[in-house]
């Protein structure tokens, strides 16, 4: 074996080929349900996704939590089979069905291989349309979200989130409280509250369903009439949303002792943009690349590939219908907890001061040439789909906003980072406060509260 | 359904294997290499080297500085990682195919050459990042150590599975930039290397391109050892409690398996799904839904190579029962299943759910390429992807039903608990 080509002259990379998200073919049903088909040949596995605008402002506010409860009970019985036989309908046929809520709606998701579509959106519709919301079914979905609350709790990660959105949001606004509900809403659910919320808010006028995937051969749009045709209604009009409050005394550390703790957790924001912001979103998606996307980015250059304090810490702006967060978190080696958050908070100031036009390349080059592969799939398609639709948007702001790409530059990131973020920081962290509160005092970042975790 | 993702195949003169699977969908290439080597050929006082030197493979090579691999693939466009676990090692990155000649030469580059860029200061500063994804993943969550501790309880002391990947902090301490020398040189090379290419290429580009960047590379990896000998179920029940500071019970009840691709490793992994896996599964039809025993439930069957694989259920006690309680009713459904083996209905949806679940699973270029080096590099077998649905199909009921009374019996357990301290664990 030689070695004579073993200095082979690095490669040159050539532009990438010209790439576009697929394109969507759109019709609507007689009742309103807006259909999205993408034919993507090669993927086997149809993803469905029903989405149906439902502010989560429209829960009672003393049974928060109703929509995720309800999401979780729509296929545990319906008015025509148990929750059993329901299981076991979508199971025999690999059907997998799921449903979530966030602050903009409901979405009800569904995989399953192409041969079963049809009895798949015949179930879905059964979900949708028809759920029983059975006593036991209803009492047990309560005590299970009763047992995750606690879960939740016990993970410094989502513990951190939890303390974020109380103290960044205003307390009035639903945005301040878990999506799933608190302990008290939930505990106060009953089947008749579900029947009326769901009576009140899942129907098919202004709601869409998203269908990605090997479609060729298969009439898809009669598939989805003949499943959802007959379904009729209108929900409440979703007018104007609005962005929720920060609270008065946002920009603060609250420092939640985990005695014991290894490591310390930080959660960090502020204000960020929603989609529709002037200038357009796709810097957004650069900077929080630029600041904390990858192990070259800027935070982890320091905090691990430097210091070592982390396995790795990310930033990224989280867009809400309207308005929206820049979040940046992770968690560090307990004894470099002072430091460490020193680092931190420096680096996302100086951010403010501007970028380099190799940094912004890199980022942009990031997102924009990722692009084809990160929506290769039948499912990454229709999650983007279902997505944006909630959001009033349609697949096209992705093309948009990845064609916006070419004219950013490292000017412009400054101006869009600098627009938004205030240097007014939410500072969570979760740890030992008894050996590290008193530390972070003396960062200077302002007042540290200590709460139990 | 047959599938028939294409797949071309042929070996270097070092001993390197390309497997090429040509698929324009989208014009991107998936680089994947699966090096056999994991954690199971760990030494005594050095558990969790095989993760800590992959890390040091994005630290810099002869030609590349520390951190470019991460830098300049994704500044191309690139999206990557790797990743360690108890049989392999792999890299992977998925690139437009403009930068896939990059990517290789990257990767030659660090497979043939890492050594002239290790030194101690990126050996240390490694060392604490793992140490941090150790803290992160395991040390700081709750139950964060369980299947840590499953490993334990099922493999005996000395065996490739006892300790887990991540190792322990003491051992990681240990490692010296000699031992990443060692390592390197007896499991790395490309006579010890699967390189799978999937996208927007033909068999014949991707085989000249494997040629070009590694054709040069010397056969260096020393010759891999047979396979353990396989380990009976356990004789009887072993158990292992933790009190802790947990919000509730939980309980994993393990066993061991036979080995990976096997038609009595089907069977058993399907018997795993029809007993917790499942919506419909056994014990979540009694202990969740029924009687409310358990708030969540859910089973896992790990494929191995070295003689013997691992199945597992854990179970979340619901407030009110007690884990002695959900442990009795669990196992009394596994006595149950061994004696009556599953329904037709049973066998139908675990098959149904596995042929969804494996067709999402090859949906995207990366993950394909990461089937097909896993089998090619473990089994010899690069058209797995195509076949595994067929042979899983060949499994009968009956046989699923000997190897839940083979490997599935309460006698055989392990009990790894987690209970709630006495009093309030907030």
């Amino acid at each position: 074996m030689t070695r004579q080509n073993s200095e082979l002259q690095r490669p040159e990379v050539s532009a990438p080929e010209p790439w576009s998200f697929p394109q969507a073919q759109r019709s609507e049903l007689a009742n309103g349900l807006g259909v999205l088909t993408y034919d993507i040949p090669g993927q086997y596995v149809i993803s469905v996704r029903l989405a149906v605008p439902m502010p989560l402002d429209r829960e009672p506010p003393e049974r928060e939590g109703i929509a995720t409860i309800m999401a979780r009970t729509l296929d545990e019985g319906t008015a025509r089979h148990t929750a059993e036989e329901f299981a076991e309908l979508l199971e025999r046929k690999g059907i997998a069905l799921g449903a979530g809520v966030s602050d903009a709606g409901l979405i009800v998701d569904l995989d399953v291989s192409k041969r079963h579509l049809s009895e798949a959106l015949d179930l879905l519709s059964q979900a949708v349309r028809e759920p029983a919301f059975h006593a036991k079914e209803v009492s047990r979905h309560v005590k299970t979200r009763l047992a995750e609350i606690d879960q939740e709790r016990a993970v410094p990660g989502q513990r951190a989130a939890l303390e974020f959105i109380a103290t960044y949001f205003d307390p009035r606004e639903r945005a301040s409280r878990p999506t799933a509900g608190t302990k008290a809403g939930v505990s106060a659910i009953l089947p008749q509250d579900l029947v009326a919320f769901h009576a009140a808010n899942v129907a098919p006028d202004g709601a869409t369903v998203v269908l990605a995937g090997d479609l060729g051969d298969l009439d898809v749009v009669a598939q989805v009439e003949r499943a959802l045709g007959s379904w009729s209604g209108a929900g409440p009009e979703v007018v104007g949303p609005r962005e929720a409050a920060r609270s008065q005394d946002a920009a603060r550390v609250v420092f939640l002792d985990r005695p014991g703790s290894v490591q310390t957790e930080f959660y960090i924001g502020c204000p960020g943009p929603d989609r529709h912001v002037e200038g357009g979103w796709a810097p957004y998606q650069v900077a929080g690349f630029v600041v904390g996307g990858s192990p070259s980015a800027r935070i982890d250059a320091v905090l691990r590939e430097d210091k070592g304090f982390t396995y790795g810490i990310r930033s990224g702006f989280r867009p809400r219908r309207r308005g929206g967060l820049f979040l940046t978190s992770g968690s560090v080696r307990a004894d470099s907890t002072v430091e460490a958050l020193g680092l931190l908070m420096d680096i996302l100031d100086k951010a403010r001061d501007g970028f380099t036009q190799e940094e912004t390349q890199a980022g942009v080059d990031f997102i924009g040439k990722t692009a084809p592969g990160r929506y290769a799939t039948a499912d990454t398609v229709a999650e983007e789909a279902a997505g944006l639709a909630l959001d009033g948007l349609t697949t096209e702001f992705t093309t948009t906003n990845l064609l916006a790409l070419a004219g950013i530059d490292a000017a412009r990131l400054a101006t869009a980072y600098d627009r938004f973020v205030d240097g007014q920081w939410t500072v969570i962290i979760v740890g030992d406060a008894s050996l590290y509160a008193e530390g972070v005092s003396g960062l200077g970042r302002g007042e540290v509260t200590v709460l139990p975790a | 359904m047959p599938l028939d993702y294409k797949i071309a195949e042929h070996t270097l003169a070092n001993g390197l294997r390309v497997i090429v699977s040509e698929d324009h969908s989208v014009p991107n290439v998936t680089v994947n290499l699966w090096v056999n080597v994991g954690s199971r050929h760990e030494v005594a006082g050095r558990t969790g080297f095989a993760h800590l030197f992959e890390h040091l493979m994005f630290q810099g090579s002869r030609n590349v500085a520390s951190g470019e691999h991460f830098s300049a693939l994704m500044a191309a466009g690139g999206r990557l990682n790797a990743t360690t676990w108890f049989d392999r090692t792999n890299y992977f990155e998925t690139i437009p195919r403009g930068a896939m000649d990059l990517a290789l030469w990257m990767e030659a580059d660090r497979h043939g050459h890492l050594l002239d860029a290790v030194n101690q200061e990126n050996l240390d500063n490694q060392r604490d990042v793992v140490k941090e994804e150790k803290r992160q993943r395991y040390d700081n969550l709750p139950y964060g150590n369980a299947l840590i501790d499953v490993y334990a309880a099922i493999f005996p002391k000395g065996h490739p599975y006892h300790h887990a990947t991540i190792g322990s902090m003491e051992d990681l301490d240990c490692a010296s930039v000699q031992d990443v020398h060692d390592f390197f040189r007896s499991h790395y090379g490309p006579n010890n290397t699967v390189l799978t290419l999937v996208g927007d290429l033909s068999p014949d580009e991707g085989f000249a391109a494997a040629e070009r960047y590694f054709g040069p590379l010397p056969a260096t990896a020393a010759p891999r050892r047979g396979p353990v000998e396989p380990l009976a179920a356990l004789s009887e029940p072993v158990r292992d409690e933790h009190l802790e500071d947990v919000p509730s019970d939980r309980l994993h009840l393990a066993f061991r398996l036979p080995v990976d691709d096997t038609p009595e490793f089907f069977a058993a992994s399907l018997a795993m799904d029809i007993i917790g896996g499942l919506a419909t599964s056994r014990l979540y039809q009694r202990l969740v839904r029924r009687e409310q025993i358990a708030t969540s439930i859910s089973a896992h069957a790990m494929g191995f190579v070295d003689g013997t694989s691992l199945g597992f259920a854990a179970i979340d006690v619901a407030d009110g029962f007690t884990a002695d309680a959900a442990e009795a009713a669990a196992c009394e459904e596994m006595v149950r299943f061994a004696t009556q083996g599953p329904t037709e209905i049973e066998m139908e949806s675990a098959m149904a759910q596995t042929e969804r679940s494996w067709l999402s699973s090859l949906a995207s270029q990366e993950e394909r390429a990461d089937h097909i080096c896993h089998h090619a590099t473990l089994q010899g077998d690069a058209g797995y992807i195509n076949t595994f649905l067929d042979r899983l199909g060949e499994v009968s009921a009956a046989e699923v039903q000997q190897a839940a009374a083979r490997w599935l019996m309460p006698s055989s357990r392990a009990v790894v608990a987690y209970l709630k301290q006495d009093g309030d664990a907030q």
